[in-house]
């Protein structure tokens, strides 16, 4: 359960052909980073291979299933998307912005909140430290709070394969690092991870596979060691990097000075 | 929710609820005609006893007070629907043009010379004609788009106000005086047969509300997350609309415009309960019925025997009300109910 896989994939957006076609694979217990210079698809990537927006060509399945063919609270029972939250404040207090993700274990009319819900509702507030948060209103959070209430959204959906676009880049060091032990975590349990990252360190820790988007195609999809080599890294970010190996056994990826 | 917050909201529900009985139970109790409390409970007690106090009560004040309800819920429902699916907290339910094409109607057909038993059910269809355009106009792929809808109806309403002061102006002051207590809003002279036939429709839109609740909360955190969760956001766009028109387009029928309780009371409930809509939607509809309730048994009572339009008495009370709440000098009040 969780095999995210997609052949000759073309994401587009607005009609246009943002890369070539791509090919893509998430296993069960994997956590796969997307990187990439700003623009170049990560986001639409993330949402073809979702099913919320329509590729060019090929098509994007989960267990075989395409995604873009899926009912769409199926596919939110399978796959949790988490987007950029934008303007999203709203006066939706943490607790029930988070029992939102229970919709699609519901039928669509269904009022109630059942044991199970609320059981799921608590540990995903739990997992993101916004348990003493949450009877604020989403408008009174700071925006590293209001990034881990919607984290805290796609983990209530209890879904086995998760989508999360950009989820450290408003959170603090210690935040970042916990929302990665989290995922991490949610792999090592066999769920199947795919994160747009900014940080290539991050990306470097704590996946066990790296897409390196470049301009208009893919560049490298492998292990961290040979995706974020400083050739591939500069052909993609037109920037040279230096990757040093840290005495703690980690690996640093600075960008060079220009 | 958390079992205090559960209990907390469940206790305001409760208190809602027991204000909008007494708001009712006034209204039944007071009126132009100065009835004695003892005489008034007799008579509904004993229905059938006949009398001018009988007649009176079950003919003239409880099918009002059951209209006060009516439309008090119904614009309060239907304005809590369209501020949570446009992420919008001016919107009122007259927003969609309703109010301003059942004005147009009626004055035309007032100019025309139609027959007053008619102008509500006119009123009617073209408050639902006129949401349908703006719908139309505001379609995005399968979904509606929320600044297109309030542009579309902001515009229409427009058109539709100088049709009806161009009406207002070429007609004779007989016909001028008909239109003014429809833009006034009022419940004068409305009985159980307006009741009758409205009240399919309002519940049928009350139905389809309390559908969409879930699918309510999802979108205003943003129809990408609504998506994301599972929502068939354009469906659920296209059944909030029907039945925040099916709502207002009842209430316009029955008190022509009565403005203000959509856009004040949805405000005040979010305030006292919060923002789940599964709380805040009973609560507004709750306060609705208080609000429109006690306003028109004041109207009646304040100044008898002439009555006080309820549109006009509802702005004396809910504008002061609403500024006192919302401008209060910051860090006074934490502004939280958009």
């Amino acid at each position: 359960m969780g095999h995210l896989s997609a052949r000759a994939l073309v994401p587009s957006a607005g009609g246009r052909a943002l890369l070539e076609a791509l090919t893509f694979d998430a296993a069960p217990g994997e956590f796969v980073a997307v990187v990439g210079p700003n623009g170049v698809g990560k986001t639409t990537l993330l949402r073809t291979l979702a099913g919320v927006t329509r590729p060019a060509a090929g098509t994007a399945c989960l267990d075989g299933v395409a995604t873009a063919a899926m009912r769409s609270r199926e596919r939110a029972r399978a796959l949790a998307l988490l987007v950029g939250d934008g303007d999203a404040v709203d006066t939706l207090s943490v607790r029930d912005a988070v029992t939102v993700g229970r919709y699609p274990h519901r039928a669509w009319w269904d009022w109630g909140i059942r044991d199970e819900d609320a059981g799921a509702v608590d540990g995903a507030l739990g997992a993101t430290g916004l348990q003493p948060l949450a009877d604020r209103p989403l408008s009174t959070l700071s925006s590293g709070e209001r990034a881990r209430a919607w984290i805290a959204i796609a983990l209530a959906q209890e879904a086995r394969t998760l989508l999360l676009d950009e989820p450290t880049s408003h959170l603090d060091v210690r935040h970042a690092q916990e929302t990665l032990q989290l995922l991490r975590g949610l792999a090592d349990g066999g769920a199947t991870i795919v994160a747009v990252l900014h940080d290539l360190n991050e990306a470097s820790a704590y996946a066990d596979r790296v897409a390196l988007l470049g301009p208009g195609r893919m560049l490298s999809y492998d292990a961290p060691r040979v995706a974020l080599a400083p050739g591939v890294l500069q052909a993609a970010y037109g920037v040279a990097f230096d990757v040093v190996d840290a005495p703690t056994g980690a690996r640093l990826i600075c960008a060079r000075r220009a | 929710m958390s079992p205090r917050g559960g209990l907390r909201r469940a206790a305001v529900l409760i208190a809602l609820a027991a204000v909008a009985l007494l708001a009712l139970v006034l209204g039944i109790a007071f009126g132009a005609v100065a009835l004695p409390l003892g005489a008034v409970v007799h008579v509904l007690l004993h229905p059938r006893d006949g009398g001018d106090a009988s007649t009176i009560v079950w003919a003239l004040r409880v099918p009002r007070v059951c209209i006060a309800a009516c439309v008090g819920s119904a614009l309060a429902i239907a304005g809590f629907l369209l501020q949570g699916m446009l992420r919008n907290p001016l919107v009122d339910p007259f927003l969609t043009g309703i109010s301003a094409g059942a004005a147009a109607a009626i004055a035309l057909g007032v100019a025309l010379g139609v027959t007053a038993a008619v102008l509500p059910a006119l009123g009617f269809v073209a408050g639902l004609l006129t949401a349908l355009v703006v719908a139309a106009l505001a379609r995005r792929g399968r979904g509606l788009d929320a600044e297109r809808l309030i542009l579309a109806g902001v515009s229409l309403s427009a058109l539709f106000s100088a049709i009806v002061a161009l009406a207002l102006t070429r007609l004779a002051r007989g016909g001028s005086d008909e239109i003014l207590a429809w833009l006034a809003g009022s419940l004068a002279g409305r009985g159980y047969a307006e009741l009758a036939w409205t009240a399919p429709y309002a519940l049928a839109g009350l139905v389809l509300a309390l559908a969409c609740v879930p699918a309510l909360n999802a979108l205003r955190l943003g129809t990408q997350l609504a998506g994301a969760v599972g929502v068939d956001v354009a469906l659920a766009q296209w059944m909030l609309l029907a039945a925040a028109t099916m709502l207002t387009a009842s209430a316009v029928a029955l008190s022509g415009i009565v403005g203000f309780v959509g856009l004040i009371v949805p405000h005040l409930a979010r305030r006292l309960v919060g923002s789940d809509a599964r709380v805040a939607l009973p609560a507004s509809a709750l306060l609705g019925i208080a609000l429109v309730a006690a306003a028109d048994t004041a109207g009646r009572a304040l100044l008898p025997p002439s009555e006080i339009p309820l549109g006009v008495l509802l702005a004396f009370i809910g504008v002061p009300t609403f500024l006192f709440l919302y401008l209060r000098p910051p860090g006074s009040a934490r502004l939280w109910g958009t």
